[in-house]
């Protein structure tokens, strides 16, 4: 099952401040799932890159009284190229996202 | 200090017209065509009197002027007609101090002596520009610079105005506020204040005045009584050097332009002997008659003509021009002997600091928008990763 990033072409920006920029911003991204909804595969540059094998999995429930409440499921990935990578499904809009942590 | 002041109004315009004197009597916008996004440099005074003014969009002012004639700006062409002009001045007194296009100001104090006094001396200024130029000059002679602007801004062009020691106070009476150097902020103020003629300000005491608008508050009082003590700087006579270099066929392309830049480099470099540059200027005559220039201002004196190449360069990466080059000149001015660069022994912060604020500033008024940023923390306790840390403009 292929999960895209939804909406990859509009910025996943959940609140910003006049005049800052936000770093670390997460960025949509496509994700193939297996069966219980965990990544096994990426797209990384058009390049369709297999999880050699999820390293930690956390959660986070944040800002549930702003109007968009902030859930998401972090997985830190090892990457079959050997790169590292977090991703996280955002449960509220359901998409994927690679942030760095 | 008896000063002349000498104007030409609407300077570019004055020299359009010179040199196409069918344009004469006809509504002139001076700055490109209307259907381009720039905005109006100077306009004749039958533009004017329709509302054009210099610094608008073009849209705006074919809007307010339909039938005026557009026509595009030749900036070595005015530099060079007002440097003539400068040259006729200095044949009058060797005090000359060249404010913007079209105007300048002399020393006038004992030269009336040499003429049948300051209205004699007016008038041979206004005719010696006259066949030097062909341009009409308007001359006002008073105590000070800002009265003799005034005289000069309030004669007719071809008429000389004086103003006898004593009598400035006077004369600007019945003359308009708005021709004080105030900002704009400051000139709606005065008028929302009713302080509309240099009468209804000269009256005030400068307390109040200086209450309301500081520092520049006592300045416009003391000028509105016509008491300017601000000195003449004549321009000093500068060595300059230039080459240039015409095209078989007009040049479009950047690469020919920096191989004729990296030319006439070479050339100036082997006319320096070891000196070095602190002002270069690009001029390029344009196809179709029309001319395009840049001056360029190094921090220090460049002695290395690689260097200069290498700012040529990006300058002409990044200029639109908007025809193709038929001639390249550049000048260098600004001459000194070169001097050996002192290393400081110690690094110090302070220094650094203010080395990073200032290139800051020359990225951000070459680039015209800020590009170097600073990290801030905004919420460093957040479990978001986006919401700890975040850029902000770097303000030096």
């Amino acid at each position: 099952m292929v999960a895209t990033a939804g909406e990859a072409s509009r910025p996943y920006r959940l609140r910003t401040v006049t005049g800052l920029s936000p770093l670390k911003e997460p960025r949509p991204l496509t994700v193939a799932t297996g069966d219980a909804g965990e990544p096994v595969a990426v797209v990384l540059g058009g390049r369709r890159l297999a999880v050699e094998r999820v390293e930690d999995v956390w959660r986070i429930d944040d800002e549930w009284w702003r109007e968009e409440e902030v859930s998401r499921l972090y997985y830190r990935l090892l990457l079959e190229d050997g790169r590292p990578l977090v991703v996280f499904r955002d449960l509220v809009r359901e998409l994927w996202c690679e942030q760095s942590y | 200090m008896r000063i002349a002041c000498v104007l030409i109004p609407h300077f570019p315009a004055a020299v359009e017209r010179r040199r196409d004197p069918a344009l004469s009597g006809r509504p002139l916008v001076i700055g490109e065509t209307p259907d381009q996004r720039k905005a109006v440099l100077d306009c004749s005074p039958e533009a004017e009197a329709q509302g054009v003014r210099a610094g608008m969009p073009l849209r705006q002012a074919l809007a307010l002027c339909r039938e005026a004639v557009f026509l595009p700006p030749h900036p070595s062409r005015y530099s060079d007609v007002f440097d003539s002009m400068l040259v006729v001045l200095e044949s009058f007194s060797p005090e000359v101090e060249q404010t913007s296009l079209g105007r300048a100001y002399l020393n006038a104090g004992g030269l009336a002596r040499h003429y049948e006094g300051e209205l004699d001396l007016g008038e041979r200024i206004i005719r010696s520009l006259r066949e030097a130029t062909g341009l009409v000059a308007g001359v006002g002679i008073a105590e000070g610079k800002f009265v003799a602007w005034a005289a000069a801004v309030t004669s007719e062009p071809g008429q000389v105005c004086t103003v006898p020691e004593g009598k400035e106070a006077e004369f600007l009476q019945p003359l308009d506020v708005s021709l004080l150097p105030a900002s704009p902020d400051t000139l709606r103020r005065l008028d929302l204040y009713g302080l509309r003629s240099m009468r209804d300000l000269a009256s005030l005491s400068p307390g109040p005045l200086q209450a309301q608008f500081g520092g520049e508050g006592v300045r416009l009082w003391e000028l509105a009584r016509g008491v300017d003590s601000e000195p003449l700087r004549p321009r000093r006579r500068e060595e300059m050097m230039s080459e240039t270099l015409r095209f078989p066929t007009a040049a479009v392309s950047v690469e020919a332009l920096v191989v004729a830049c990296r030319r006439l480099l070479m050339r100036l470099h082997w006319r320096l002997r070891g000196r070095a540059a602190r002002r270069l200027r690009l001029r390029a005559a344009l196809w179709g008659g029309r001319s395009w220039e840049k001056t360029l201002t190094f921090h220090e004196a460049v002695t290395d003509w690689e260097r200069m190449l290498f700012i040529v360069k990006n300058v002409l990466a990044n200029a639109a021009l908007p025809a193709p080059v038929e001639e390249l000149t550049i000048e260098l001015s600004g001459i000194t002997e070169e001097r050996g660069r002192q290393s400081t022994l110690f690094a110090e912060k302070a220094g650094l600091r203010r080395q990073l604020g200032e290139t800051v500033r020359q990225l951000r008024a070459r680039w015209g928008r800020p590009l170097v940023s600073r990290v801030v923390e905004v919420e460093p306790w957040s479990r978001l990763p986006e919401r700890r840390h975040a850029l902000i403009d770097y303000e030096p």
